[in-house]
């Protein structure tokens, strides 16, 4: 393999690691600042809740990534199971696991500090609970908050659902919140956080809608993940959220004014030969080498499942202001994996037709039930639905152990040669009879 | 004067590169096909080798080919002139071998991939064995160096047998854990093997289905050429009451350079052609 090229940064990209590591070096300095920690998840996430106690959010599945990304993951994993962890529970929980029994320093190096509150905020991935049940025995007297989110198994949010979710909150959540910050809660703070949050939200959506256009100035799924998306779970609702997005979308105009196509750490993609949809989380452990393969073949990805597992508003949810707890219960309810499988299908079906797409594509997740359970029906289905070629590869989050670069590769080469030749059929077939 | 369009298609696989050397003015020919193992070689001098010894052999200089083309891990051809996709070129090396061929089935080293081709050998839709070694080759030629046989007798051999042993059909390493467990258990060697052509048969089989694949089927890759494993592909279609036709070739272990050949000579007479018309 060539030598990778350093990697291209836009401003943007410049500002959000900047946010990241200021982020990071205060957890680093949180029981020295007095600043209370709460460890929660992406799906379904309270970030606004735990802002306006002025509490820092660690997420662990991002840690884990992160981990993955700078190749730490492997041994995290392996000292995970050598505890006792199987080889098939979800590899973000044992990277975790493993970052914590060695010390638990963050990916930027600095320690992340004990969580003072556990905010098990997302019951859809039951792998969670289990996850949440471990930490507890990690930090033996950290107090657990558990928000039940109800699964839409009818594919609808009910009032009863919310008024249910708004209970716990409550009852539950906020008294342990306000015990653990020593703080009152602050529902005015609350509201005129979601004021940034629906600002931010919109721009997110005109950000990733911006991949309509041909060429797309944006890859939604790798850049979706790797500098459009993160920053949205730990600083939403901040006034630095919608600076960043405003700065973000500002960068994604004038792409498309100048007809570019999107940043990729190999460069510019210079020529969109393929506009697919992608399902499934990507793998962190050889995400460029990954990527690379998409920028090689000219594919863009214009819209993904996994960007929305922190929230699904090109649906229109935005969090309200007026409704601040209902607004959050609403929010927790509809996140991607919190949608039942028809939903999901109509989703992808929708963004596949919208976003013009030349392909349909799974990444499977070894380590991923949340993910995996349903994918081949939802594969079927698009096919059917959209008669768009479907392909169907097989990875890991952040375990290196299931990436094979060439099973991979092979396979991509078959998907990327239907869709050219389907290309060509097309072509012709649009073509007037002589 | 001589009218000869001389191509080459080289086709670097996994475990092997396959190189034809072909005359594709008029109804196309082959003229010299060679094969060689990788082993612990670097594929790029194996492939290097094998251009210069079969150009020799045929008194001919690399200037006189007009088409270089590859196909597969292509990349490490240093001289080609061009590539082409692996499915496009056994799309076409099929075609060459039956110019009726609908489906084809390529039965490579890595994997299995069944392939619907239009008349003119262009890939209508495909459909391709998972991530797992089960569905390969390789999988193949694991078990039968763990047997103590070589890969060329496992068809002859699965042919005497007279009541398989099936394994698992899903995954590679619990196949050969049935293995050992099979030649402790005193199973012949013949039904052995006979169990696993049979549970990748079953395999294929399944991409078939999927497929929609319409007959005849020809099959290509190193793995056609192994009679026990034609042999249970039809065994299995039987049981489902599917008919198809299914060809092969002596030559499908070279679909994927013939295609490639002949690919690079149809590119070859269009670059001729535009630049006739630009003088």
């Amino acid at each position: 393999m060539s030598e990778a090229k350093e990697v291209i940064k836009e401003k943007s990209m410049l500002i959000q690691k900047e946010m990241l590591a200021k982020l990071f070096r205060e957890l680093s300095t949180a029981k020295e600042s007095g600043k209370k920690v709460v460890y929660t998840f992406v799906p379904g996430n309270l970030t606004e809740l735990i802002l306006s106690f002025d509490m820092l959010p660690v997420y662990p599945e991002i840690n884990a990534l992160q981990s993955g990304m700078r190749k730490k993951s492997a041994a995290y994993i392996r000292d995970a199971e050598k505890i006792g962890f199987s080889e098939d529970v979800c590899t973000y929980v044992k990277c975790d696991i493993g970052m914590m029994l060695n010390g638990n320093s963050g990916p930027t190096g600095e320690k992340l500090p004990a969580p003072d509150l556990l905010l098990l905020s997302y019951t859809g991935c039951y792998t969670f609970m289990k996850w949440f049940e471990n930490l507890e025995r990690l930090y033996p007297g950290v107090p657990v908050a558990m928000l039940h989110t109800p699964y839409q198994e009818d594919g609808k949010i009910t009032a009863d659902q919310i008024a249910y979710m708004v209970k716990q909150m409550k009852e539950d959540v906020i008294p342990k919140m306000e015990k653990v910050s020593g703080k009152k809660f602050d529902l005015p703070r609350l509201s005129k956080m979601m004021e940034n949050s629906a600002k931010s939200e919109d721009l997110l959506v005109k950000i990733l809608e911006s991949a309509k256009n041909k060429p797309s100035p944006i890859d939604a799924y790798f850049a979706g993940v790797y500098y459009i998306g993160p920053l949205f779970t730990a600083f939403r609702g901040t006034q630095e959220a919608v600076d960043y997005y405003n700065e973000l979308y500002k960068e994604v105009q004038e792409r498309i004014r100048l007809g570019l196509g999107p940043v990729t750490p190999e460069g510019e993609l210079k020529e969109e030969r393929f506009r697919l949809v992608v399902e499934g989380p990507p793998n962190w452990t050889n995400f460029r080498e990954f990527w690379k393969i998409f920028y090689d073949m000219g594919a863009v990805i214009v819209a993904s499942s996994y960007t929305k597992v922190g929230g699904v508003y090109d649906l229109g949810f935005r969090h309200n202001p007026k409704e601040p707890l209902e607004s959050l219960a609403r929010y927790c309810m509809g996140c991607y994996t919190n949608m039942n499988l028809p939903q999901r299908v109509q989703l992808l079906e929708k963004y596949v037709r919208e976003y013009k797409a030349d392909g349909f594509l799974i990444n499977s997740i070894k380590s991923c039930n949340s993910f995996s359970a349903g994918q081949l029906m939802i594969m079927r289905e698009l096919e059917q639905r959209c008669g768009v070629p479907v392909g169907f590869i097989e990875s890991d989050l952040v375990d290196p152990r299931y990436f094979s670069y060439a099973n991979i590769k092979n396979r991509l080469e078959s998907y990327f040669q239907m869709l050219e030749q389907r290309k060509i059929i097309l072509e012709r077939e649009s073509q007037p009879a002589q | 004067m001589n009218n000869t369009l001389y191509t080459m298609g080289i086709d670097v696989g996994s475990n092997f590169i396959k190189l034809v050397l072909m005359d594709c003015s008029g109804t196309p020919s082959i003229i010299g096909r060679h094969t060689e193992k990788i082993r612990k070689r670097n594929p790029s001098q194996v492939a290097e080798e094998m251009i210069q010894s079969i150009l020799s052999a045929n008194n001919l200089k690399y200037e006189d080919v007009a088409y270089l083309a590859s196909t597969g891990e292509g990349d490490l051809v240093k001289r080609k002139r061009g590539h082409f996709y692996g499915m496009t070129t056994h799309a076409k090396g099929a075609n060459f071998f039956f110019h009726d061929a609908k489906t084809v089935v390529d039965m490579g080293a890595l994997y299995v991939r069944a392939i619907k081709v239009s008349e003119g050998a262009r890939v209508q839709d495909y459909k391709m064995t998972g991530q797992c070694a089960s569905g390969s080759g390789q999988f193949v030629e694991n078990i039968s160096r763990y047997l103590g046989l070589s890969i060329e007798e496992v068809g002859d051999i699965s042919m005497q047998s007279d009541k398989p042993e099936i394994s698992s059909g899903i995954c590679a390493v619990l196949a050969e854990t049935d293995v050992i467990n099979m030649v402790s258990r005193g199973i012949s060697t013949p039904n052995i093997i006979k169990g696993i052509h049979l549970s990748i048969a079953g395999r294929i089989i399944k991409l078939l289905s999927s497929l929609k694949a319409e007959s005849p089927i020809i099959l290509t890759g190193g793995m056609a050429l192994n009679k026990g494993m034609l042999q249970a592909i039809e065994e299995q279609l039987q049981e489902t009451g599917k008919k198809f036709i299914i060809n092969t070739s002596p030559d499908a272990i070279y679909a994927g350079a013939i295609g490639a050949a002949l690919w690079g000579g149809y590119r070859h007479m269009k670059l001729k052609e535009k630049e006739a018309a630009t003088v």
